[in-house]
């Protein structure tokens, strides 16, 4: 059988693989630039509390400070992530509202002198009763952190798909489960780092660790009045980013201020501690879900009420809340969903986006009741799921299109990949096997500012002599592949060898890109780049068919070699002619087709550069309703997960002994980069619901800011994964090429979920599964006679 | 403070230093050898991105003074490849897809080096115990496991 | 995260360090491995004038045993006591102990001598060592004391040493046929970790194995210091080794252990583990010494 693509689907390896494994990769901290000046901020050490005065005479006045930067320095430009919620500034004005809220910022000749700095800035505080939990921060009479947002809400959702309380009336059971998740963090390897160069023309550049140049672009501008055509961001390699790095830092910002007082480049990193204090990751969440069903199994009506901790800022939190609901909407028949959702303003770091956003705990409540309910009325949980998943083509009750959906071929895949059949019921006690689903987004429908923009472009320059063409994309390849994936997107649409193809990437300077978040880059940069190799190899062959007198309809480029459909023209006028060009060159064309070298330097010869465009930006999607723009999308990958567990049952401790997962992403661009994604979400999703929790002491302080007391999964803690991929070829998706970053999270926490209530008897309704948590539970029921 | 001299033997080379006693072999091999292979994911010990061959052994090296290896070997991630000519594991890092993002892919080249210069024929358990010092948030270890496993393969066919 | 200033010594013999802590006692820190030692220096919780890097002292290294004892140099690595032979014939689950601490980078560099001076309430030698009934021997300029182990640590972080002292070696006693012991070191995940509840178990078994001897149980992260169980020891004595006399022990030690609750858990969970831990122990400890009898470790 003729294989569908030449360069899609394979395993090629990942470009900057070799660089990587050689350490000549280089990451921001790896960067120096002559004269630079080292950075660090001073934070608050309280909760909450007012500033009455601030004194950095000392600082300044110490050997080897260049700057020292406060809100009197920089001003009081609001910002944030979404518009809607610009609620923070760079520095603290009059107050501080966490633990590590910034206040200053110093540039001095090294690290040392800048951290001694610190120390001598004088701040008088008077501290404020702080609120550490939603309850506090909702009860009446509780401290405001925003003048704005009365009794700390930051953000309120009231939505209502068909008739609930109607739909209600026709269920034949209905239940009501909790699920209470913790705040977690991203845990990249490589903490934030940059280094920001004002120049002598007024040209600022960022080099940053980061996965959103664009918007880092827009708001260093609009906070520092840089034009924003003045203003370069460029990412280097980046070590991660999960989400927290989709936004703006005080540590940017920071370092721009210094380089505009300075005149000198300023180098500023966070410690693995400041990591945890700037935060913007998992949100907690707790969710409160009341589900009725028809007693042959169908999921008729769904009340969700959730409520976010967020923090002392907004970040991303209105698209949390916002997730948090709309992504129940799928991938399940559900014709009546009420959802309200609220975040509450918290004196502790900011929450943000985090893979999966505000789906993921959501999905875990939802999906382990959907099991509750399928032993209460005595379905499989397998076949609950088959009787009731949508198929490519369906609408959501919120106006979600599932334009494709594997979800049957994900389910039936790990439900026969597993041994399902021959487990589950079949057990020893201690013994459990659990399944779950998910999907997620293929890249929100709107940017993050409201704005007719294109989401994706890509430029592709033909080298001169024809032998190798380079994409400029402003994507962010954070380690997902996505410079790999452009590549072949490229390769296999211009119809030429992966390794004629290079990459340029991440840098503001190449194309506007809204970066790597909601698992956009495979389907919109991907569009982008085929569009414009498409560009490329129509103006190539536009030239060709010129030049040969063939009509450009019986022309394409395959495997590197131009091909022509019918009667063959006589290519030697061509081929001399190049050859004549490259008299003391080896490796001169040979055989009866012209290559795409020959062609594409015919077309440079005819017209000068040959630069191909490509752009994408998703039709008008979803809804008219309040906040039907999240959760839109162009495609929404879907994901199925059975996973095996052994609990001892004397202390509590669960063991994941075997993961079985299937991911529908469409069309695979490269084989292994999907499995990585897969598995890497899986790794993510286990330790969320094993191990992970940020830990508050009553002062508002993290007790456990570091990776030996943050516990994120080790190589001993990961069991085998079982991988396999489901392509439902989705039209909207350039080769019917969907999303894996984060869909694939979805299902970790409730299948686990699942199988520990299979091996023990007991439901687990609050996160993380620890040892304690597990056995605590155990035991309770013991002594209530379950 | 007084600086000390040191010779250290890096990568095969040996190099002489005046150093301070309170630099990290982290911050001489990053910033006075300009190795900035060897990373700093927590300056602490307990993520392993730092990692360094100490004399063979794998170690943090952010958890380790320069003046501590006077008269020492280091062995960085730049020293294990023969010039342009890939290590077997790092070849097979990058066949098996082993790396995402690249931060930990450091330190766990020089673990699975290290490993399999002891163990000819680790098993799959063997090689999770010696990389159980060296986080990663990307790939699951799955990959990274694999890799090794190939790379032993390689390796033993090679007869090296 | 940068290191403070400090000055910086590398004696090569044990009467260097002993001249050197002489004349700077308690501003000097003695640097062996680091693992402990440079994070403190990093988050500020010590602030020495000056450091004295042990490392070069060849004394210091290094295993050697007769009729009577082992003697463990302080400069030994938890990956070298994991490895070597003596011990995995003599005293296997100490090698196993070692063997479990924290990750495989930090093995390579953690010394026994470390271990013990930092006494931390969790760490993963001093259990072993204490019911091995080990001794440290501390040197001065003075001369030479030895103290066991279960009287050397005093609370969490603090030992019996003096500053102007260098532990120099372990002693461990020979032990007689008809002996097992074993570590268990429960935590989140399976490395680098700081233990919730560890326990060590170190059984004597009478001649024909069917009766305990003695019994030694030593508990971790559950009190100030590590602390041994008299109360549990004592009930051990005499009875036959099964799941009966197991589960009295466990419930004696659950009583005597004084857990705190802290971010890792909770007191009552981790009494609740002393007990099904001590269980675990004892009845690995006694599998040992039975298959020491049967010939087949020695």
């Amino acid at each position: 059988m003729p294989k569908k693509f030449a360069v899609l689907g394979t395993r090629a390896p990942k470009l900057d693989a070799p660089d990587k494994v050689t350490g000549r990769a280089k990451y921001t901290e790896d960067l120096n630039l002559p004269g630079q000046l080292y950075g660090a901020i001073l934070q608050s050490p309280h909760a909450h509390a007012l500033i009455t005065r601030i004194d950095v005479s000392r600082a300044r006045r110490l050997r080897g400070v260049k700057a020292v930067i406060t809100a009197k320095e920089v001003g009081l430009t609001k910002y944030g992530v979404s518009p809607a919620r610009y609620d923070e500034t760079l520095f603290a004005h009059e107050k501080v509202r966490y633990v590590g809220d910034e206040i200053a910022a110093v540039a001095a000749v090294d690290l040392a002198t800048a951290l001694e700095a610190l120390e001598l800035i004088q701040i008088d505080y008077e501290e404020l009763p702080a609120v550490l939990d939603v309850e506090a921060a909702l009860r009446s009479g509780a401290p405001q952190l925003h003048a704005d947002y009365p009794n700390n809400i930051g953000a309120e959702v009231h939505q209502e798909f068909g008739d609930y309380e109607a739909a209600l009336g026709e269920c034949d059971y209905v239940r009501t489960d909790r699920l209470l998740s913790k705040r977690q963090d991203a845990a990249f390897i490589e903490p934030h780092a940059c280094i920001a160069e004002f120049d002598n023309t007024g040209h600022l550049t960022l080099h940053t660790s980061t996965q959103t140049p664009h918007y880092v672009q827009r708001t260093v501008a609009m906070v520092t009045g840089v034009p924003v055509g003045k203003v370069r961001v460029i990412k280097p390699h980046v070590g991660g980013g999960f989400g927290p790095k989709a936004e703006a830092t005080p540590l940017e910002m920071s370092a721009c201020f210094l380089s505009m007082k300075t005149g000198c480049p300023v180098k500023m990193a966070y410690t693995r501690e400041q990591v945890f204090l700037h935060s913007r990751a998992r949100h907690q969440f707790y969710h409160e879900m009341t589900t009725g069903v028809k007693k042959d199994g169908t999921i008729h009506a769904l009340h969700h009420r959730a409520v976010l901790d967020g923090g002392a800022y907004s970040s991303f939190g209105i698209a949390t809340v916002y997730y948090a609901g709309s992504l129940l909407g799928g991938p399940y028949k559900l014709p009546n969903m009420k959802y309200d959702g609220m975040r509450v303003y918290t004196n502790k770091p900011a929450c943000g986006a985090q893979r999966g956003h505000g789906g993921v705990a959501a999905r875990a409540c939802f999906e382990q009741q959907l099991d509750i309910i399928a032993a209460e009325i005595g379905i499989d949980p397998v076949d609950l799921r088959l009787k009731n998943i949508m198929q490519a083509g369906d609408v959501t009750c919120n106006e979600l299109d599932m334009s494709s959906l594997g979800m049957r071929e994900c389910i039936e895949a790990v439900r026969d990949g597993s041994g399902w059949d021959k487990k589950k019921g079949k057990l020893p006690k201690g013994k459990g096997i659990g399944m779950a689903c998910g999907f997620f987004v293929s890249g929100a429908a709107y940017p993050i500012y409201r704005s007719d923009t294109y989401h994706s472009t890509v430029i592709i320059r033909v080298a001169e002599d024809g032998g190798s063409v380079t994409a400029f994309t402003g994507s962010a390849d954070i380690g997902q592949g996505s410079d790999t994936m452009v590549a072949m997107i490229v390769a296999e649409a211009l119809g030429i060898p992966l390794s004629d193809v290079r990459v340029a990437s991440g840098d503001t300077d190449y194309s506007m890109d809204l970066g790597a978040y909601s698992s956009r880059q495979t389907l919109m940069t991907g569009h982008a780049a085929k569009e414009a190799a498409e560009d490329v190899k129509q103006q190539v062959l536009a030239v060709v068919s010129e030049e040969l007198g063939v009509p450009v309809e019986r022309l394409d480029v395959k495997s590197g070699r131009v091909k022509v459909r019918g009667k063959k023209p006589d290519i030697e006028a061509v081929r001399m002619r190049y050859i004549k060009e490259h008299r003391g060159w080896d490796d001169m064309p040979k055989g009866n087709e012209l290559t795409f070298r020959e062609a594409a330097r015919l077309a440079t010869l005819a017209k000068g550069s040959i630069v191909g465009n490509g752009k994408y930006k998703p039709p008008r999607l979803g809804g008219k309703h309040k906040g039907a723009a999240v959760g839109t999308s162009p495609a929404y990958g879907c994901s199925a997960q059975i996973v095996e567990v052994s609990v001892d049952l004397e202390t509590g401790q669960v063991t994941v002994d075997a993961m079985t997962d299937a991911h529908d992403c469409g069309q695979i661009v490269n084989r292994t980069s999907v499995e990585g994604q897969m598995q890497g979400s899986l790794s993510m999703g286990l330790g969320e619901a094993l191990l992970e929790e940020v830990k508050f002491d009553d002062e508002g302080r993290i007790v456990n800011a570091s990776l030996g007391e943050y516990k994120i999964p080790t190589s001993l803690d990961m069991p085998r994964v079982k991988s396999i991929i489901i392509e439902s070829n989705e039209p909207n998706g350039p080769f019917g090429a969907k999303e894996v970053g984060e869909g694939a999270i979805m299902p970790t926490i409730p299948a686990i979920l699942n199988a520990v209530a299979d091996a023990t008897g007991v439901r687990m309704h609050e996160l993380p599964l620890t040892a304690e948590r597990v056995y605590t539970a155990m035991n309770e029921a013991k002594k209530k006679g379950r | 403070m007084k600086k000390l001299q040191i010779s250290i033997r890096v990568n095969g080379e040996d190099q002489d230093l005046l150093v301070a006693p309170n630099r990290t072999l982290t911050e001489i091999l990053r910033e006075d050898l300009g190795l900035t292979g060897t990373k700093q994911g927590c300056g602490e010990g307990e993520c392993g991105s730092c990692m360094v061959l100490l004399d063979g052994a794998p170690v943090n090296s952010c958890l380790v003074l320069a003046v501590q290896v006077d008269g020492h070997e280091v062995t960085t991630i730049e020293g294990v490849a023969d010039g342009n000519e890939l290590h077997p594991v790092q070849q097979a890092f990058v066949d098996q897809g082993a790396v995402q993002c690249g931060f930990c892919t450091p330190g766990m080249v020089l673990s699975a080096k290290a490993l399999l210069e002891k163990k000819k024929r680790p098993t799959a358990h063997e090689i999770r115990s010696a990389l159980s010092g060296n986080l990663c948030r990307c790939t699951g270890y799955q990959k990274i496991v694999e890799a090794v496993q190939s790379a032993a393969r390689n390796m033993n066919r090679a007869g090296r | 995260m940068l290191l403070p200033k400090f000055d910086f010594d590398r004696p090569t013999s044990i009467t260097e360090v002993c001249e050197i802590l002489d004349e700077y006692g308690n501003s000097a820190q003695l640097l062996a491995g680091g693992t402990d030692v440079l994070v403190n220096l990093k988050r500020k919780r010590i602030a020495p004038e000056r450091v004295v890097g042990i490392h070069r002292v060849s004394e210091l290294g290094g295993l050697s045993t007769d009729r009577n004892e082992i003697r463990v140099g302080s400069l030994m690595t938890a990956t070298e006591i994991s490895e070597n032979r003596t011990i995995a014939r003599q005293i296997p689950f100490l090698g196993r102990a070692a063997a479990g601490l924290g990750s495989p980078p930090i093995r390579n560099r953690a010394t026994i001598g470390g271990n013990l001076v930092t006494a931390r309430p969790a760490a993963d030698l001093i259990p072993p060592l204490m019911v091995l009934d080990a001794a440290v021997s501390l040197t001065s300029k003075n001369g030479t004391r030895e103290i066991p182990v279960t009287r050397f640590v005093t609370g969490p972080g603090t030992t019996k040493i003096k500053d102007d002292e260098v532990l120099t070696h372990v002693i461990i006693p020979r032990n007689e046929a008809g002996t097992g012991g074993a570590y268990i070191k429960f935590g989140a995940r399976h490395s680098c970790e700081i233990s919730i509840v560890s326990v060590a178990a170190f059984v004597s078994l009478t001649p024909a194995g069917r009766r305990i001897a003695s019994a030694k149980i030593a508990l971790g992260a559950v009190a100030p210091k590590v602390m041994r169980c008299a109360h549990a020891e004592e009930a051990l004595a005499g009875q036959y080794p099964g799941d009966k006399a197991f589960a009295i022990a466990g419930k004696a030690a659950a009583r005597a252990a004084r857990p705190i609750s802290d971010f890792r858990g909770s007191a009552k969970y981790r009494r609740q583990m002393v007990d099904v831990l001590t269980r675990r122990a004892l009845s690995a400890a006694c599998k040992a010494a039975r298959d020491d009898i049967a010939g087949r470790t020695k």
